[in-house]
């Protein structure tokens, strides 16, 4: 059977398919749906130096084909997730990440090399190395600090800081909430990333007209799920287009179709998001179902199956 | 777990309240009441989401593969209007047992509280409760023997119907509406902090409720006044109903004041001393 293992950069990836932090819990809750041998990767919520209790409910509201969320990083901090999440997500048969949130570049950097303790395999208590950090530089639903994502010069110090702090690959993980996600891409690539994650949730809002009020507790929320995805493989083609690094492409993701769609537009790889809320095991039964089309295409590799240039070419460049 | 299941019949219980039994016999077999499941069509992206729904009625089939669940649903929405329209036959995707369920009853009176469609995890509570009706692998063993259910809607039309369980043995169902048009002409709660203020067999040991947060929060205080244990079961928006969306966060009570819980897993039933009452 002809792999499906993949390259980021530093990262060596079994396949292709990831699960996109914010929507997997930390793994645990969802052991029962998911063969975690069958994925890529795993990148749990976002974790922040200290404890945050998150956003007032309702934190969610479902909206045309997709959803609005803003539970505002809600997590117990580093040393919770340390104590408790580690052991459980390096002992998993696929590679787990963490995904970290800073307010400064400083608390990017410490975190970082905190984690960097991870970083090789632990044999003796059947721990693997971390895989990676994500850095979530692109949350739209925490007020304070810098939002590290909107600016070249800010993103580029932050995934510097971090690259300075750790041995692990880095992963820079986008908004689309700006004017030109390729300038992001850019400077995250110079700030030393392996690989970007384009991209988290849009921002957005939900009204109730008969009570007159927004309907999430904190007024905006971040859309995502399939009403984003052509949005979402505009940012990949985009980026693929301009900037030289691996791309983890992320947007409404819900079918093999769709995976290979932003394999398609540039995409390394790819992260199942708000499709593991309303279809649990989809994420487990990709990998299988990507092997099928390589059969049906008469591809040996991925590189074969995406055949960039055909787009590059159909796209009149 | 999550499990591919088909429709299998739809019944009217009151104006715009139905009945939904899907033959899924993997989840009907180890349910629990007061657990509850997501259900979404099969395919399609609009609505997306699936919808938790409490459990009603386990339904054995002919055969054990007929196994069947129920739940009982107000036409509120896109996806429950959608619903209102199956008849049978249509596939769905369905996820669960999920949640805690409601703790063993203890003592031997029993008192549910249920408002609107908050009602419907407690006819199986009641069967289950007075050993009627197993549920699940290990179904309780409760020292009840006798059960009030006091049920409110705004109006007669929208009172469901209880199926029989007003005719069991060991039961009083007292009911209310808003306006009078059935039963106590007011709120459940009168219905309750009377029964609450009984001496001896007929003061209740334990309370059981589901409703309105207003509701909720009314029965609790009583329930504190009076020094009587009681359990809420918790509606609050869910996206994935497993704990992996960190939405349906509710505050619960903590050493150094109060956190943010998942209802999906910690609840959806909580002690009402557990919670952080005012805020709920």
């Amino acid at each position: 059977m002809p792999s499906l293992s993949v390259s980021l950069g530093r990262l060596q990836l079994s396949n292709p398919i990831l699960v996109a932090s914010g929507t997997f819990g930390y793994a645990r809750e969802m052991e029962e749906y998911v063969d975690f041998s069958q994925l890529g990767g795993i990148i749990p919520k976002t974790i922040t130096q200290e404890p945050r209790i998150g956003n007032p409910p309702p934190r969610t509201v479902e909206t045309s084909a997709g959803m609005l969320n803003s539970i505002g990083l809600d997590n117990d901090g580093l040393e919770v997730f340390i104590e408790k999440h580690i052991p459980y997500l390096l002992s998993l048969p696929t590679a787990a990440f963490a995904n970290i949130a800073g307010r400064e570049v400083e608390e990017f950097a410490q975190m970082a090399e905190r984690l960097d303790a991870w970083s090789t395999p632990k044999p003796e208590a059947g721990l693997n190395a971390l895989a990676g950090l994500e850095l979530n530089i692109s949350c739209p639903n925490v007020s304070g600090g810098v939002d590290f994502g909107t600016n070249p010069d800010s993103a580029r110090n932050v995934v510097a800081a971090v690259r300075n702090s750790t041995s692990l690959p880095v992963i820079a993980k986008l908004t689309p909430n700006i004017t030109n996600i390729v300038e992001i891409a850019q400077a995250a690539k110079e700030g030393g990333a392996d690989a970007v994650s384009l991209v988290n949730t849009f921002q957005g809002m939900a009204i109730n007209w008969r009570t007159r009020k927004p309907i999430l507790g904190r007024i905006l929320g971040g859309l995502s799920g399939p009403a984003i995805k052509p949005l979402a493989l505009r940012c990949v083609w985009q980026v693929s287009h301009a900037v030289d690094i691996p791309i983890i492409g992320i947007g409404g993701i819900q079918s093999i179709d769709d995976v290979m769609e932003f394999l398609v537009a540039g995409a390394s790889a790819v992260q199942i998001g708000t499709a593991n809320f309303y279809n649990p095991k989809l994420s487990g039964t990709l990998a299988e179902a990507l092997h099928q089309i390589m059969a049906e295409e008469k591809c040996n590799s991925l590189a074969e199956l995406r055949r960039c240039e055909g787009v590059r070419a159909g796209l009149g460049e | 777990m999550q499990v591919q299941a088909k429709v299998a019949s739809q019944r009217q219980l009151a104006e715009d309240t139905f009945c939904l039994r899907v033959t899924a016999p993997e989840v009907a077999r180890i349910i629990q009441p007061g657990q509850f499941l997501m259900i979404r069509p099969e395919g399609g992206f609009d609505p997306i989401l699936g919808r938790p729904f409490a459990l009603y009625d386990v339904i054995p089939g002919e055969t054990p593969e007929q196994d069947a669940f129920e739940f009982v649903y107000h036409v509120v929405g896109k996806m429950t209007h959608l619903m209102s329209e199956w008849t049978g036959g249509e596939e769905v995707e369905v996820w669960g047992p999920l949640g805690n369920g409601f703790p063993t009853p203890s003592g031997k009176h029993l008192l549910c509280v249920g408002g609107g469609i908050g009602y419907t995890p407690f006819p199986a509570v009641i069967r289950a409760a007075l050993g009627l009706k197993p549920f699940g692998e290990s179904p309780w063993k409760t020292t009840t023997e006798r059960v009030t259910f006091c049920y409110a809607a705004q109006t007669a039309s929208k009172l469901a119907d209880l199926e029989g369980v007003e005719s069991l043995e060991n039961v009083s169902v007292q009911l209310a509406t808003d306006d009078g048009s059935r039963g106590h002409h007011g709120l459940v709660t009168d219905l309750l902090a009377k029964a609450l203020e009984q001496s001896g067999d007929d003061r209740p040991d334990e309370v059981f409720c589901c409703g309105p947060e207003r509701m909720m929060q009314a029965v609790a205080r009583l329930c504190e006044q009076h020094q009587v244990n009681c359990w809420l079961s918790l509606e609050t928006p869910m996206a994935c109903g497993f704990g992996a969306c960190f939405s349906c966060v509710t505050k619960v009570k903590t050493c150094d004041g109060w956190d943010y819980r998942r209802t999906c897993v910690e609840g959806p039933i909580f002690s009402a001393a557990e919670l952080e009452l005012s805020e709920v």
